[in-house]
């Protein structure tokens, strides 16, 4: 026993079965039984309640059900009363595409939302469309949903990746500079986040110093930061998002980047912003949606009705995609009167959504098209620390309407096919 | 590109430090007890929330000397209830029970704290670069490093010379015959138990400083932990301390040339080093089962 770090005895079969079933873990998820009624009106929503996304997924859940309490106070959908059925996806595909089509074949949902994750989104969409199923996806940016993929079945409330970059593109380039370092997430989401990004900054006569594609859940960005500031970059982009987000941040602030590079990005979220030291809460970004717009109709009640349900918070745009994802359902089929998915799809193409949803100054409608919401897009720049309230942590310097950041309906690459 | 290479090895140490405060609590418990904690990632998260939840009262430096300790506690409470019937059954018991009790730590930890990350502030002299050239290396990373290598000094001198330390050893080689010679191992598993608690603790408080502290930030941080025990050799503490330190830089390193890999490339060297040599880097032969 001279050295007491060695000869010390243990099973290692064990901890390599050990180390697999940490793998498992990832994926592993518990289970949400809802009670339900046989005639209720049901709708379905799959979100990652667990793993890096399950703060921006639970306040998209609420968001919802704030939304059918308030359709069943007003008599329902057709006289029926709404029931919400959630499921985890567990932020991981198969575990969605499993939920949602136990939603569908089983609880027989006559709606679905879902997903915040961009390829659950678009896979989710891939089973609505073969059990023909009207879906909103509530918050999955990548462009491919309203795009090339895109469906009659499926519309769309967050904005598309191709909208998020254009509406901060020419304002980095001319405030920061023109050469752009990128740190983006290694899935659908930040593959299409980055293709718009790069395209705009290519458009405007800029360069690409560098891309450092970080797999999802990254925790240590260290290497990546290294190699970013040896680039030289005028500004140094985010399109991480959820915890990945906040670690990143906490980093470049500790190492002091932020001195050095500007750092800035596209879609930044109060989930994030609330997370981060005040240090941490710099650079300019687009806000899908902010709770703090004083002189529009309905908001103000809006951010009373979340208070009282999230423990006194604000609501974040996580919880507008949620409602207006319920919403959309009960307006548009109390209007059409029907349930049948094909003629509610039909009566969605350019449904304008009411003052009391849409919550924000611009029109606000799905664009028939390419099933997209024309929603705005609120550009400002992150403060460290609120000076009313302590959750106004973004100074929103302008609100951008839906259709002037997305692009044309013929180049999106969405060609719906509507069933015979 | 040399310079680049330097940094990224520098770098990689730092984080694989961390990594070993991590692995070292598993392996105390995996060695004595048999006991793979698949809840350790839970621990540590509980960790930085006992901090979190402490700072506006004591500071810091307060939450960084009171959450381990409370830590512990609790994973002795833990160890006492939940693990300590399943000793003596198949080491699947106690796995299957660690890894709902992860499970059950996460929701927990998102039931009383909420799904939102919590901002950590370090204090501000250390939340600094050293130098322009080294912006990587901050006053709370070196702080970092320090506390790591002060706690393996400690957990080595522990186990040379005190009394426990020593029975701690014993029970590792041959549990038996401690107990025949009338040490109460039943307290003396608590005990160790409850110190790779403490160290897991520790980690919590530390990563919170770092990282964004939410419920799911112990998952991240768990495998390339069990990895570093694997690489360096189940039932080696020093192979932890060197396996975590590889895959610290092994893992930076790749990140600079091909970042998808970063990750990927921590299994790799695992399954080299088990093709190679099976027991480990440091691992003795003849002990393993």
């Amino acid at each position: 026993m001279s050295n007491p770090f060695s000869s010390i005895t243990a099973d290692r079969r064990s901890v390599l079965k050990g180390a697999a079933a940490v793998g498992a873990m990832q994926i592993a998820t518990p289970f949400v039984i809802p009670v339900r009624a046989a005639d209720n009106i049901k709708m379905g929503m799959v979100d990652p309640l667990t793993g890096v996304y399950a703060a921006p997924a639970g306040n998209e859940v609420m968001g919802a059900k704030l939304a059918v309490e308030k359709i069943n106070a007003k008599g329902g959908i057709l006289g029926r009363q709404v029931e919400l059925l959630v499921e985890d996806s567990a932020n991981d595909v198969g575990t969605g595409v499993q939920k949602a089509r136990k939603l569908i074949e089983r609880d027989n949902v006559n709606f679905i939302i879902g997903d915040v994750n961009s390829g659950i989104a678009a896979a989710i969409a891939q089973v609505t469309a073969e059990k023909k199923v009207l879906h909103v996806v509530s918050g999955g940016h990548t462009d491919t949903i309203t795009g090339k993929d895109c469906h009659w079945n499926v519309y769309r409330v967050c904005n598309t990746t191709r909208m998020e970059a254009n509406s901060v593109s020419d304002l980095l380039y001319n405030k920061y500079g023109k050469k752009w370092h990128f740190i983006t997430p290694d899935y659908a989401f930040g593959h299409t986040l980055y293709d718009a990004c790069a395209a705009n900054l290519k458009k405007l006569g800029g360069t690409v110093t560098g891309n450092e594609l970080t797999p999802l859940g990254t925790t240590d960005f260290s290497p990546y930061l290294i190699k970013a500031r040896a680039a030289k970059p005028d500004v140094l982009l985010l399109l991480v998002q959820g915890s990945d987000m906040i670690n990143c941040l906490k980093q470049i602030v500790q190492f002091g980047l932020d001195k050095q590079i500007h750092v800035a990005g596209t879609q930044q979220e109060l989930e994030s912003l609330a997370g981060l030291p005040p240090e941490a809460r710099i650079g300019i970004w687009m806000f899908e949606w902010y709770w703090k717009q004083p002189n529009v109709p309905h908001v103000a009640e809006f951010v009373a009705d979340i208070r009282k349900v999230n423990g006194g918070k604000v609501p974040t745009a996580r919880h507008w995609f949620g409602y207006t994802s319920a919403m959309t359902f009960a307006l548009v089929a109390n209007q059409q009167k029907t349930l049948d998915a094909v003629k509610l799809a039909q009566a969605l193409s350019d449904f304008e959504l009411p003052p009391e949803v849409k919550l924000q100054p611009n029109k606000v409608y799905y664009r028939k098209g390419d099933h997209q919401l024309m929603t705005s897009a609120f550009i400002g720049e992150a403060v460290s620390k609120g000076k009313d309230d302590p959750e106004d942590l973004f100074k929103v310097d302008s609100v951008v309407a839906g259709d002037k950041t997305a692009p044309p309906v013929a180049d999106t690459g969405c060609t719906v096919k509507w069933p015979a | 590109m040399t310079q680049l290479l330097l940094f990224n090895v520098t770098n990689g140490l730092i984080i694989g430090a961390f990594y070993v405060l991590m692995a070292l609590g598993l392996s105390l418990i995996l060695n004595l007890s048999n006991v793979i904690n698949f809840a350790h990632g839970g621990f540590l998260v509980i960790g930085g929330y006992i901090a979190y939840t402490l700072t506006p009262y004591v500071g810091f430096w307060g939450g960084l000397l009171i959450a381990p300790p409370l830590t512990a506690a609790i994973g002795f409470a833990v160890e006492r209830v939940l693990i300590r019937p399943l000793y003596g059954r198949d080491p699947l018991y106690s796995l299957l029970l660690t890894f709902g009790l992860a499970f059950i730590i996460e929701d927990g930890t998102r039931f009383f704290w909420g799904a939102q990350g919590k901002p950590v502030t370090v204090p501000a002299f250390l939340a600094t670069p050293l130098s322009y050239d080294f912006f990587f290396i901050t006053g709370y990373r070196l702080f970092m490093v320090t506390v790591v290598v002060l706690t393996v000094a400690l957990l080595f001198l522990f186990l040379r010379y005190t009394k426990l330390g020593v029975r701690i050893r014993a029970g590792t080689l041959d549990l038996e015959t401690v107990a025949a010679l009338g040490i109460n191992i039943r307290m003396l598993r608590s005990i160790n138990f409850a110190a790779g608690i403490f160290l897991a603790g520790l980690s919590g408080v530390l990563a919170a400083g770092q990282l964004g502290l939410e419920p799911t930030m112990g998952t991240g941080l768990l495998m390339p932990s069990f990895i570093a025990i694997i690489v360096g050799g189940v039932g080696s503490l020093t192979g932890t301390l060197l396996g975590g330190l590889l895959i610290g830089v092994a893992s930076g390193v790749t990140a600079m040339f091909f970042p998808a890999a970063s990750e990927a490339v921590m299994y790799v060297l695992m399954a080299v080093v088990l093709l190679v040599r099976p027991r480990g880097l440091l691992g003795e032969e003849g002990m393993l089962t």
